[in-house]
């Protein structure tokens, strides 16, 4: 589905509105006629590979940069530091005065947001950041810095919350966390927007997906759609019956496309999967018996190399 | 405006460089003021000194050496300021200000309102050193009053501002703490080379109305008056304060449009 009208067709309440934001840096174009909405309640993934304006474009729409052209809303509303206030963004690196004890600087934060301090304890509980609360910023670790910029987020339990990268720096440990963290608030009900190079992550806690490459929008949507079509059948009869086997599955009403994986027959479908049953008993049929059959979901990975080729 | 000066408070109240560079800048004011006193005094036999250079450390005089002394420690207000703000551009707090709920004119207008709180400061310094010299220094001549010759406080409140606002300015241009202090030392050096060169060579009295310049010129040199001024210096000096003042006050609006203007519609 491309981004732009579909997205808008969905009858849930749009959290945020991209219209045709477009961005240059000088003569370069970082961003092009970017369009997509993000439905309430959504973890929308933005992909893309390094440079391809994800940041940016989180950037433009929390008013850190602006549009060359295009424009962008929040909860349906011209945008306005007073819905800021209502999103935890933790954007590109976490940012932080140095000199400060990670506990002041959550004061900072929500002060700005319009909170009072009484959230910092618990903000700060969730990102197991309690013991170190009132050391300097600046003897922090990178895990622990990430650590707390996602603490600043949850900070007056915000319904929208706005990830740039949020596993950068964490140990394998902290990144396992953070996912659980992401999903933990998707099911509070959150509308999370989550730009990501890591596909894995993305594919583990996303419900909806828009695709960047070299700021030009390929592809939004629910991961669902985007993905449609995209299941498919892995057959194996032994190498002798390889050929055969792919003669027969050529032959088969409804295949859109063959691929040899080894030695095994990978069939994918113009419309929906074919039952396993079905071409278990259609091949067993026609005299060839299989030695591995398995219906395999493409990973979101294999999708993303093909569109950004 | 109280919830933002809140924000501003959290971010200096336990930075250390902050109150060192505070403490420097109000200490200096009466230290400066003392120190040229203290030599004055000493440098001349008993009685000779006020002779040559009048009674520069009595009111109303003081009012007018006090002001002028302390504009030769512009430096410090401006490192504080300089300081502040580029912490915010090398720390990138000044996204996350905005990122966090602040509009850009709300980060841009607080760092202007504090300008005016550490000028405001200062003049009460000076104030209040002016008032603690006179009343040391001598009793008050006959049919003169203590606040005759207070206007030179004002006139130091606009100079100040003036200095301060040009620091903030390069310091958001700049957006480094060492190549902006370097920049307002090169310019208030190259100002002062340019207006020397210009009207002293050239006779070209347009160099009076340049930023610095301009504000340098409502507080006279204080000392060696008798010396170095006419009656008709000081009628000319008279004669153009208002339009000094109204120069002043234009380049001050000049400076918040261009950084309002800078700071809201740039990438930050």
């Amino acid at each position: 589905m491309k981004g732009g009208p579909e997205g808008r067709r969905s009858g849930k309440m749009k959290i945020l509105s991209i219209q045709a934001v477009t961005k240059f840096y000088g003569r370069i174009r970082a961003l092009h006629n970017v369009t997509f909405d993000v439905p309430a309640g959504s973890v929308f993934g933005v992909l893309g590979p390094n440079g391809s304006g994800k940041t940016t474009l989180l950037g433009i729409v929390m008013d850190v940069l602006k549009a060359s052209s295009g424009q962008y809303s929040w909860f349906g509303e011209p945008p306005s530091e007073k819905q800021r206030r209502q999103i935890g963004t933790l954007l590109e690196t976490p940012n932080f005065y140095h000199y400060l004890s990670g506990e002041e600087n959550l004061r900072i934060a929500a002060a700005i947001k319009g909170r009072g301090k009484e959230d910092i304890p618990r903000v700060l509980e969730a990102v197991k950041l309690s013991e170190r609360k009132g050391s300097r910023f600046s003897t922090y670790s990178l895990g622990m810095k990430q650590r707390l910029a996602l603490a600043s987020c949850l900070l007056g339990d915000p319904r929208v919350l706005v990830f740039d990268e949020p596993t950068n720096g964490l140990d394998p440990v902290g990144i396992a966390e953070t996912r659980e963290l992401i999903r933990q608030l998707a099911r509070e009900g959150k509308t999370i927007l989550l730009a990501s190079h890591l596909l894995d992550e993305v594919e583990k806690v996303c419900t909806h997906v828009a695709i960047l490459q070299k700021g030009q929008l390929l592809m939004a949507g629910d991961v669902n759609e985007v993905l449609l079509n995209e299941d498919f059948v892995e057959l194996g009869a032994g190498p002798a019956a390889l050929e055969p086997l792919k003669r027969l599955l050529e032959s088969l009403p409804g295949v859109r496309q063959l691929k040899m994986q080894d030695e095994h027959v990978q069939v994918y479908f113009a419309d929906g999967v074919m039952d396993p049953s079905d071409l278990n008993r259609y091949c067993f049929e026609q005299g060839i018996a299989l030695k591995h059959l398995q219906l395999r979901k493409r990973s979101l990975e294999s999708k993303f190399m093909e569109i950004t080729k | 405006m109280v919830q933002t000066l809140r924000v501003e408070w959290l971010k200096v109240r336990s930075y250390r460089t902050f109150w060192i560079l505070l403490g420097m800048t109000i200490l200096s004011i009466p230290g400066l003021t003392y120190m040229l006193f203290d030599l004055m005094k000493n440098s001349f036999p008993r009685g000779k000194g006020t002779a040559i250079l009048g009674s520069p450390f009595a009111l109303p005089d003081a009012w007018q050496t006090v002001s002028w002394n302390s504009t030769l420690l512009f430096i410090l207000p401006a490192i504080l300021i300089i300081t502040l703000t580029t912490n915010e551009f090398t720390y990138k707090t000044h996204r996350q200000n905005i990122i966090d709920g602040w509009s850009r004119g709300q980060f841009i207008g607080v760092k202007l309102f504090e300008i005016l709180l550490l000028t405001v400061l200062c003049t009460l310094v000076v104030f209040a050193t002016t008032l603690i010299f006179g009343a040391v220094v001598n009793k008050l001549p006959a049919g003169v009053t203590m606040w005759q010759g207070c206007r030179f406080l004002f006139f130091y409140f606009v100079q100040l501002i003036s200095y301060s606002t040009i620091a903030f300015l390069m310091a958001l241009l700049i957006r480094r703490a060492g190549l902006s202090i370097a920049a307002f030392l090169i310019y208030m050096l190259a100002e002062n080379i340019v207006v020397g060169i210009f009207r002293n060579l050239y006779k070209l009295n347009g160099v009076d109305y340049l930023p610095e310049e301009v504000t340098d010129r409502l507080i006279p040199q204080p000392y060696l008056r008798k010396v170095l001024q006419t009656p008709a210096d000081a009628t000319r000096w008279e004669h153009h304060l208002p339009v000094y003042l109204g120069v002043a006050a234009l380049y001050l609006i000049i400076y918040c449009v261009i950084a309002g203007k800078r700071f809201t519609t740039s990438d930050l």
